[in-house]
């Protein structure tokens, strides 16, 4: 029988028995029952963009801070048919990104990949891949401090409050600070945005740049924050505006350089010291693009 | 007929067993100052704390109106009660920290409200703040500066402009000179006076200090115990008191 993965199928969520690889873990290393749990709260996500919804986090083999929310995210969604991509900060072969993808080989066997295109479910720490996303991927954030409202209001029961009124007023106070002091909007990461006209949220700590790829994006976006113990969504084609002011309007900035490997002008860039005398270099921050753009 | 402002009848909160306020009735039209007065304990920060919806009193009524618009304000949901305190009230607390973020700058402290109600024009947000900046006597170079680089009087100024430029309509101030040095007392007091006198504010102040009612309360009521013992026009009430109670807090202090 062939499936589809861009429906949930209730089917494919049934209990795997018989695992090929490592019997000790149940598919994807939590319990049935958990992932229930997790996957009603990424659908109530789902159907309130933008909102926090809470859950019953679980302790996960690696520290807090190491996206054990977007782990607990992606092991409820992940099927035996998933290709699985793990980034962090753009590139695959990173420490966390490798241990995170070692994790799920081990305890789910499902098949991995580099390549955005082919990748059905994608962990990300940091970035969004400058390949479009598509319709049928799903696309999970590891997301240390889901509370945009957190800087302004320390209790919990009134970032709630302010939430449910949509009292948003004060979060401009940031940005208004921002340019205050250095002439322009200076949040350069984790810039809060409004979900589907309702929901300040934040995107967790992926840089400004990136924030226009989540605007009417056909993937489904989970986030999934571990510690906070929050899950919340941008369901596919959903509108997401960065904040700002009507004279000084969102501005995705990017460094003036093109990339050293690839050459290309339009993607995020990191900034690389190459040698003793401190010259620098631009490279692509997203291996997967670069590479395939060097090959081309 | 004038209709009142803010209509209050029988109002009553108590903690536990201790009586805050009892049975409070009162009213305010547009433009008026009122004064509360009373000693340590008698009321006077519960009663103003239930009337600017810092507080949920247990019983009794309170009435806005304002451009012709009734608002019951113990039966509005919480939602509506939030933006009617957004956009129509002020509170200038005592202590002027409790009314300003400390971590953001002078000029976000005073544009916080006006973002609050809306405004997301960067420049007309600025100017507005250099504007009041001005009024308070603040001078406008001090405008991205934090609060913790003010003085107590300063502060107080800067909580003053926070509260008024989104022009409420009404302000409550319990004990705004009261934290202050002496020295600064008067210029914040001065400060008041000639905004409420230039702005037409109408206004609800508690204050021990009956010089401070004397300057700027049309008229005023005494507490005692929670209760009212004693209203009318501050004039009267100062120059001809008919409670025993008040006439020894007028002899008491303004003959010193
Ligand atoms: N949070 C509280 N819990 C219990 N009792 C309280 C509380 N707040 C006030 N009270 C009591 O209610 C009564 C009225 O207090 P309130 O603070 O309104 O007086 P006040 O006139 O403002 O006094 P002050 O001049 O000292 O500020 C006092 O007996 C006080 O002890
Ligand atoms: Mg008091
Ligand atoms: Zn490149």
């Amino acid at each position: 029988m062939r499936k589809t993965n861009n429906v949930i199928k209730i089917k494919d969520f049934k209990v795997d028995k018989g695992l090929p690889f490592d019997q000790e873990y149940n598919f994807a290393y939590l319990d049935e029952n958990t992932k229930k749990m997790i996957r009603r709260a990424i659908i109530k996500a789902l159907c309130i963009p933008g909102y926090q919804v809470p859950f019953a986090s679980r302790e996960m083999p690696m520290p807090y801070g190491w996206g054990t929310g977007g782990v607990q995210v992606t092991a409820s969604c992940l099927t035996k048919r998933d290709t699985l991509k793990i980034i962090d900060q753009g590139a695959d072969d990173t420490t966390n990104a490798v241990s995170i993808r070692n994790f799920f080989k081990k305890t789910s066997n499902i098949k991995t990949t580099e390549i955005t295109e082919k990748a059905t479910l994608i962990q990300t720490r940091h970035r969004i891949p400058e390949t479009p996303l598509k319709k049928k991927q799903i696309f999970v954030y590891q997301v240390p401090i889901p509370e945009p409202l957190a800087f302004l209001e320390p209790k919990v029961s009134e970032t709630i409050k302010m939430h449910s009124l949509s009292e948003y007023g004060a979060m401009h106070v940031k940005l208004y600070e921002d340019i205050s002091k250095n002439g322009h909007i200076e949040t350069a990461y984790a810039y809060p945005v409004k979900t589907n006209d309702r929901y300040i949220m934040d995107p967790s700590p992926i840089p400004k740049f990136d924030n226009p790829k989540m605007n009417n994006s056909p993937a489904i976006q989970l986030f999934g924050a571990g510690r906070e113990q929050r899950i919340y969504a941008i369901p596919p084609y959903t509108k997401v505006k960065s904040l700002d002011f009507e004279d000084y309007p969102f501005d995705p900035f990017k460094a003036e350089h093109a990339c050293d490997i690839c050459g290309s002008k339009n993607t995020y860039l990191d900034e690389i010291i190459v040698d003793d005398a401190g010259n620098k270099s631009f490279i692509c921050s997203d291996t997967d693009f670069c590479n395939k753009r060097k090959n081309k | 007929m004038i209709i009142p402002l803010l209509k209050v009848t029988n109002l009553s909160k108590s903690y536990d067993n201790i009586v805050g306020c009892k049975n409070i009735s009162m009213s305010l039209y547009p433009g008026e100052v009122l004064g509360i007065v009373g000693e340590s304990g008698s009321g006077k920060t519960t009663l103003i704390n239930c009337l600017s919806g810092n507080l949920e009193p247990d019983r009794g009524k309170i009435i806005f109106n304002i451009n012709n618009k009734e608002t019951d304000f113990l039966n509005i949901s919480e939602s509506e009660k939030r933006k009617f305190i957004r956009t129509d009230l002020a509170f200038v607390h005592q202590n002027p920290r409790d009314g300003l973020r400390l971590n953001v700058s002078a000029g976000g402290n005073i544009g916080e409200k006006l973002m609050s109600v809306g405004y997301r024009h960067y420049g007309n947000i600025r100017s507005l703040a250099t504007k009041w900046m001005n009024k308070v006597e603040i001078d406008k170079s001090r405008i991205d500066d934090l609060p913790i680089t003010f003085s107590g009087g300063m502060l107080q100024r800067l909580q003053i402009a926070k509260n008024l430029i989104t022009s409420p309509n009404v302000i409550f101030m319990d004990e705004p000179t009261g934290g202050l040095d002496v020295s600064v007392q008067a210029r914040v007091l001065d400060l008041i006076r000639s905004l409420v006198n230039e702005l037409n504010l109408t206004v609800i102040i508690v204050s021990h200090d009956l010089a401070v009612i004397r300057l700027l309360a049309d008229k005023m009521i005494v507490m005692k115990n929670g209760t009212v013992i004693e209203s009318g026009l501050s004039d009267q009430v100062l120059e001809d008191p008919q409670q025993e109670y008040t006439q020894l807090l007028v002899s008491s202090v303004l003959h010193v």
